[in-house]
């Protein structure tokens, strides 16, 4: 028998910046905009409890341009998140099976946006709803 | 002869080579081959041994990519060398490597070992939920009771998923996309009453713990299997198993 | 038929399901309603648009807060928004192996439970 003396390749250590696997690291990062939205929402809480001065500067600032841009890359980046989590949605279930055939993937996916879409619309019509009739 | 099997053009082949007993590291080797419109890599890899270099190893079987044997980086990507065309690499010279985050045995050979342990770890076999004696017949399946693990048995073991995986470029130890392909083969089979031992074996941080979901398994592997799909559905078993193992019934886990 | 099986000793059990069912609890919330609340609270209420002008006011966001529903939402959006992004983000560092784990885990899921007991903190201090 020859003699054996298996070669090690190391991982690359930045393995996770180059294709393919850049667009996971991208979906994963997604989660950092969910984290940083409600960030912003604590920093509303805290304001609130502090009283209405505070709470009033914290206006200002949500009414400001740079906030603007700020929410407006975080809606971004949680519209990616909304795409992305569906895409793995269905490998977290079981095959489904109706009527004698799979349900494919692509199915489950779509499915689940038009719901997703439906519960974020759904909610904006109600608070729209209620804003109108007050 | 027909047009397609003449070898009217050549490509260069970057070969990853390396002999134990002779090199201290593995070196880049490069071939030209001539090549036909219908020949694989792994005819190419063939024509490199029986003209040029006899001491080229690489594992090979079927030819029809359902043996698992050929699987390797090609132009940096896992695929199977019977199934990857020379016309479709043409154009630059074209990279073959072993297979990704396996130790390399030799020039294309790298070491299975581990992997056949994970298999063998994940009890492999059908445990019969009710013990039947031959006398009383074959077990009985509907369609749809085979569709529900029909896909992972599709799988060849060719370990291009082990490849793709960067988890398990991190991790050696982590049970990785196959192995999880043939545990989810045997919990869906309506025959089988072994899920509770599977489920044992892969709720560790080497379970199935250690995925995040990149699902580059499932895009390279080359017969549909989805291992990605029995990773992750066994993330929500495991979560389930976890939280509920207080009230199921058996003995005390 | 007898039955042969050789039982195996299994691994140890990890504790990942813990952070995996909050990260997939925040990551269902986040899909469904998270671009509604970030055009509601960072486009329409700031500016007005949509909504009367009052609703941003301090009374009304103070009356919401104040309600035990309005509490419970306030908790849940925030707590599991940052458990969500807690866990991605320890996952991503330790893929770029930015740090030994038990440092990642704490400026991860330590942070993160430190945000939640400040929310339900605050919470409790804006009383019902």
């Amino acid at each position: 028998m020859s003699e054996r003396r298996p070669f090690h390749r190391p991982q690359p250590r930045y393995w996770w910046a180059h294709k393919p696997y850049l667009a996971y690291t991208l979906r994963e990062l997604t989660g950092v905009a969910v984290a940083l939205y409600a960030a912003i929402l604590l920093a509303g809480l805290v304001c609130l409890w502090r009283g209405p001065q505070a709470f009033d500067v914290y206006r200002k600032i949500l009414a400001s341009k740079g906030s603007l841009l700020v929410h407006l890359v975080l809606l971004a980046a949680v519209l990616w998140h909304v795409i992305t989590w569906f895409q793995i949605l269905p490998k977290t279930m079981p095959k489904l099976i109706l009527g004698g055939r799979l349900v494919p993937p692509r199915s489950v996916t779509a499915i689940a946006l038009v719901l997703a879409f439906f519960c974020s619309a759904g909610l904006l019509v109600v608070v729209i709803v209620i804003g109108a009739l007050s | 002869m027909p047009d397609s099997m003449r070898r009217t053009k050549s490509i260069e082949l970057r070969v990853l080579r390396y002999r134990p007993a002779s090199d201290r590291e593995p070196a880049f080797v490069s071939y030209v081959v001539p090549y036909s419109d219908d020949m694989s890599v792994l005819q190419a890899l063939q024509s490199i041994k029986d003209a040029q270099d006899g001491s080229l190893s690489f594992r090979w079987s079927c030819r029809m990519a359902v043996c698992g044997s050929c699987g390797m980086m090609i132009n940096g990507e896992p695929k199977l060398a019977c199934n990857t065309f020379v016309r479709d690499l043409a154009g630059k010279a074209a990279v073959i490597e072993p297979l990704q985050n396996f130790p390399i045995e030799r020039d294309l050979v790298v070491t299975v070992g581990d992997f056949v342990k994970k298999i063998e770890s994940i009890y492999p076999y059908i445990m019969p939920k009710v013990a039947k004696p031959i006398e009383d017949g074959a077990y009985l399946q509907t369609p749809a009771q085979m569709m529900a693990y029909e896909s992972f048995s599709d799988c060849i073991n060719c370990m291009l998923c082990y490849a793709a995986c960067p988890q398990f470029g991190a991790n050696p130890d982590f049970i990785g996309p196959g192995a999880m392909a043939m545990l989810q083969r045997y919990n869906s089979d309506s025959r089988d009453g072994g899920r509770q031992l599977r489920l044992d074996q892969i709720h560790g941080e080497d379970g199935v713990w250690a995925c995040t979901a990149v699902g580059m398994c499932s895009d390279v592997c080359p017969k549909q299997v989805d291992p990605a799909n029995a990773v992750n559905q066994n993330k929500t078993n495991s979560a389930l198993d976890f939280f509920l193992r207080a009230v199921r019934p058996g003995p005390r886990p | 038929m007898k039955h042969v099986t050789i039982n195996r000793s299994a691994p140890k059990r990890s504790v990942a399901p813990v952070f995996w069912l909050l990260f997939g609890a925040g990551g269902m919330l986040s899909a469904l309603f998270g671009p509604a609340l970030i055009i509601l609270t960072g486009l329409m209420l700031p500016h007005g648009w949509g909504l009367p002008a009052s609703f941003a006011d301090f009374p009304h966001v103070l009356g919401f807060v104040r309600h035990p529903l309005g509490k419970l939402v306030v908790l849940a959006v925030i707590a599991l928004f940052f458990w969500h992004g807690a866990e991605r983000m320890f996952l991503t560092l330790k893929d770029m192996r930015a740090g030994p784990l038990p440092l990642l885990r704490l400026l991860t899921y330590g942070v993160a439970a430190l945000l939640t007991l400040v929310t339900i903190a605050l919470l409790l201090a804006i009383e019902f």
